[in-house]
């Protein structure tokens, strides 16, 4: 774009309208990371609770949730680094970056709210995980994700049902096919897009 | 070839109307960002985003990041406004066309 005087007829105009708009798309690779990142810990988690108690007859299999602690100082400092390289700012990443703050708060205030039967509280975190989930996957418009975000609210009602000895499995099982299979899917249709 | 000397002179240049159709979905980007998605030199993208900022379309904001100089545009409310106009007068441009 070196003449910048050049008369343009109208069908130009709206082709360098469509092409800008085009690329201002958001950086769904973001996306992925956090899907991966948190899918694999969460899943993790569940699972060696799960193990543990069903297996080790291990009591207070529940603290191999400390994990999740040094898991959000990872999120937080891979997102200020993202963050700070970050050349343009998309309305879709603003957005999208404040659901999973707010999910990330209300998770917080049912931790605290549940401190005292902590035990109970999965198929509540699975309801509220299943919200951004959702939402995400509308904003990035990728299916994979929407139905990610139903898998958690189904399961959180399964297990809501069978009792608690499931939650931590149904956990496992709901980190599966809502972040771990939708985050797979992302990273490789980003992959795809890059080659 | 059809001529548009009605629709707005500010909006109707290529790299000018490239810069303000990329930031009206976006909130802020950096110079070099619209450089790269413009493909403009640094120079004629320079002269370009003065005279938006000077038509009150975008705003620029100049600070600095890790000791380096950062240059910050973002579009204004008049600038979306204007977009907004041009779009339509385009479309009144365009549909007769469509029609006949």
């Amino acid at each position: 774009m070196e003449n910048e005087e050049k008369v343009m007829t109208g069908e130009e105009s709206l082709k360098i309208i469509s092409e800008m708009i085009n690329k201002t798309k958001f950086d769904i690779r973001q996306g992925s990371f956090y899907l991966l990142f948190w899918g694999w810990l969460i899943f993790v988690c569940s699972l060696s609770e799960f193990l543990l108690k069903k297996f080790a007859g291990v009591g207070h299999s529940y603290y191999v949730w400390l994990l999740v602690i040094p898991g959000v100082f990872v999120s937080m400092i891979y997102g200020f680094m993202t963050g700070r390289k970050a050349k343009v700012r998309t309305y879709t990443g603003i957005l999208y970056m404040w659901i999973w703050f707010g999910f990330f708060i209300a998770a917080m205030v049912l931790f605290i709210v549940h401190s005292k039967s902590m035990y109970s509280v999965a198929p509540y975190i699975l309801l509220l995980a299943g919200l951004p989930t959702f939402i995400s996957g509308f904003l990035i418009k990728f299916k994979p994700l929407i139905a990610g975000g139903i898998c958690f609210w189904v399961i959180a009602l399964a297990i809501f049902f069978a009792g608690t000895d499931t939650y931590s499995l149904g956990s496992a099982i709901a980190m599966l096919f809502g972040y771990l299979i939708p985050g797979y899917m992302l990273k490789n249709r980003v992959d795809h897009d890059a080659v | 070839m059809t001529r548009f000397k009605e629709l707005d002179p500010i909006l109707h240049s290529q790299l000018r109307l490239a810069v303000v159709s990329l930031l009206i979905g976006i909130e802020m980007a950096e110079f070099t960002y619209i450089r790269e998605q413009t493909g403009a030199t640094a120079g004629n993208l320079s002269i370009q985003i003065t005279r938006l900022k000077e038509a009150g379309y975008i705003e620029v904001i100049k600070k600095f990041r890790n000791n380096y100089p950062q240059t910050l545009c973002s579009i204004t409310e008049l600038g979306r406004q204007k977009f907004a106009e041009y779009v339509n007068d385009l479309k009144d441009y365009l549909s007769p066309k469509k029609q006949g």
